[in-house]
């Protein structure tokens, strides 16, 4: 057996053992992400415009990995909706700085990877960067709006009546509790990645203006401050409908009451 | 501090931090003085004709010669007018399209005292990169005041020590590189505890979790390389590598993980401390119970973020793969298995804090909690 299919046993043995069905149903989801992801690089290949395919997946990713984890209804949608608007947000800001930063593709570093590969193959590469860039924060983004929906909605069982501009200073001090945290999850795990590249940077002596203007040193800061970015974002935006959700609601209610 | 309260200070500091964000990215489009190299911004553009590429694979394209002339920004040969000539495609992936205004490095060749020539190296890009860090740490401060500076700090504080770790790995040729970033992530994981938790007991029992957990996922995933032959492992399918390739892996799933088990376990801890003081009868089961639920929820979205890290990261060079006629399965061997592999190991290092930090929590938590 490879060791991919070991691991990926291990991890679904302890997911069940530590979190029963919702264990299972994680693991799941994992899977089927990855299904979504590879999808979207097929079809990209098959030459179907990037941005669009990378908005439908990211919209399904977003849709998966928050209504198969465990959370009552309310704050699932909420964490739905405001995901997919910091998505669309985000690649409002993303296209215009990749266009500038001009970071598509690969770099002079890149040059023994693509040995006896063509690269002139058709496909914007300006796009796939942006794509790129926007499908590694999808993990980020669900997980903040789900934590931020999670703690209103505790909030709200506790105190049902609370006023909505309470509801609102309520959220972004649940937000002030996950971002230091939330931004060292993505600095460990972007940099673990880029572990290699940094070593390489200092064992050929980089001056330090070239480091800053390398297009793959610049293309892979530039998408830890993306996520940073749609991490910050997420705060207000998941408190935001969360507030709307509730004002329609109890709209709602007193209608019927004073029926 | 008051004013900034009010509505009208409110909108102030809005005004000032996009003034500042303006000032800034209109220095770093100035700064040429401060570079070696010589740098040229395009005056004008001449554009030829595009010519059709058909590569091996039937794969169009298009290339299109340019040529640039502008001036010399900096440097000795500064004020001189040059011209270069450059080829972009229309895929762009190892090339650009330079537009009238564009900064880019020149190599200047000097023939004679008058007769200079040059050929285009690489575009300026600190621009955006100073736009985009201009803008995380204003929507940080303006949204999450104290403790966005907090986490910007923190943030701060380990890439200096990511930093004097790499140099360090690099005097000694790479040869302690698990060693070196091993300890390191002690320091990273008491650090930056101590910044968001403060030092208490709280502190040392997240502290614990988040080394045990980490330690516990390596140990693992060792056992798992041992027995498996570490079968459908591509260690040169790694980018980057100038070093032994297999501890530098271990490491980057090392570094990779912590941060996201760090987030888990004060996650996890924080909570178990609040229910501790809202409810001081419960018992040791039932604090360990409440844990492994709350862990439960949240251990499924953070492998997640992890994944689509380690992974999507490697989109460019997949799709590349796919359009040089490779097949689907040697492209996830060549690209993404190392990923996966690093995503299945920091998601097992996840999953074991749950456990470890409840029951951490709940052996270990003061009799009556105060803080």
């Amino acid at each position: 057996m490879s060791t991919i299919s070991v691991l990926g046993l291990v991890l679904l043995l302890l997911m069940v053992l530590v979190g029963g069905k919702a264990g299972a149903q994680s693991f799941l989801a994992l899977i089927l992400n990855f299904g979504l992801l590879y999808l979207a690089i097929v079809l990209v290949a098959f030459q179907f415009s990037p941005l669009i395919v990378t908005l439908v997946v990211g919209m399904l990713v977003l849709a998966l990995t928050i209504f198969m984890s465990s959370g009552d209804d309310l704050s699932s949608t909420v964490a739905f909706i405001a995901s997919a608007v910091v998505l669309v947000m985000l690649i409002i800001l993303i296209v215009p700085v990749e266009h500038w930063a001009l970071v598509q593709g690969f770099g002079p570093e890149d040059s023994e990877d693509l040995e006896g590969l063509s690269v002139l193959v058709g496909v914007n590469f300006v796009q796939v960067t942006t794509a790129t860039a926007i499908l590694s924060t999808l993990g980020a983004i669900a997980e903040a709006a789900m934590a931020i929906a999670a703690g209103l909605s505790e909030i709200l069982e506790q105190h049902p009546q609370v006023a909505l501009k309470a509801l609102l200073g309520d959220g972004i001090a649940v937000g002030k509790q996950i971002i230091g945290t939330t931004f060292n999850t993505l600095f460990f795990g972007f940099f673990g990645g880029f572990l290699a590249l940094f070593i390489w940077f200092t064992g050929v002596h980089y001056s330090v203006g070239e480091i800053l203007n390398d297009k793959i040193f610049v293309s892979e800061i530039l998408m830890i401050l993306f996520a940073m970015v749609s991490v910050i974002l997420t705060v207000p935006i998941t408190t935001w409908v969360m507030t709307r959700a509730v004002a329609g609601q109890r709209k709602r209610v007193a209608k019927d009451t004073s029926k | 501090m008051q004013f900034f309260k009010t509505k009208k200070g409110r909108w102030w500091t809005w005004v000032l931090a996009i003034l500042v964000g303006g000032l800034l990215v209109w220095g770093t489009q100035h700064d040429a003085a401060i570079y070696s190299d010589p740098i040229m911004q395009v005056t004008s553009v001449e554009t030829g004709a595009a010519t059709k590429e058909t590569d091996d694979f039937h794969n169009v394209d298009r290339q299109t010669k340019q040529t640039l002339h502008g001036k010399i920004l900096n440097g000795t040969y500064k004020g001189q007018r040059l011209t270069v000539t450059n080829t972009y495609s229309q895929s762009g992936a190892m090339d650009q399209r330079y537009h009238v205004g564009s900064q880019l490095f020149v190599v200047v060749h000097a023939h004679s005292a008058t007769r200079l020539t040059a050929s285009a190296k690489d575009v300026k890009r600190d621009a955006p990169l100073v736009f985009m860090i201009w803008l995380v740490v204003g929507l940080l401060l303006l949204i999450m005041q104290f403790s966005g500076f907090m986490a910007f700090l923190s943030v701060a504080a380990n890439g200096v020590l990511f930093l004097m770790a790499i140099l360090l790995n690099g005097s000694t040729q790479g040869a302690q590189v698990l060693w070196i970033f091993g300890s390191l992530s002690v320091v990273f994981a008491t650090l930056t505890l101590w910044l968001v938790l403060g030092a208490n007991r709280q502190m040392l029992i997240t502290l614990a979790t988040t080394l045990g957990g980490t330690a516990l996922a390596l140990v693992t995933a060792l056992l798992v390389f041992h027995f498996t032959h570490e079968k459908g492992m591509y260690y040169e399918s790694m980018q980057y590598v100038t070093q032994l390739p297999r501890p530098l892996f271990l490491a980057e799933t090392l570094l990779g993980s912590l941060g996201a088990v760090m987030d888990e376990s004060t996650d996890i801890i924080s909570s178990l401390f609040a229910l501790k003081r809202e409810r001081p009868e419960l018992s040791a089961t039932q604090i360990f119970k409440s844990g492994r639920q709350i862990g439960s929820t949240i251990m499924g979205p953070l492998i997640n973020v992890l994944f689509f890290i380690f992974v999507a990261d490697t989109f460019p060079m997949a799709m590349l793969y796919l359009k040089n006629g490779n097949s689907w399965g040697y492209t996830f061997s060549m690209n993404m298995s190392m990923g996966v592999v690093q995503s299945l190991i920091s998601g097992i290092g996840i999953v074991l804090a749950v456990p470890l930090a409840s029951f951490l929590a709940s052996r270990f938590m003061a009799k009556k909690v105060t803080a």
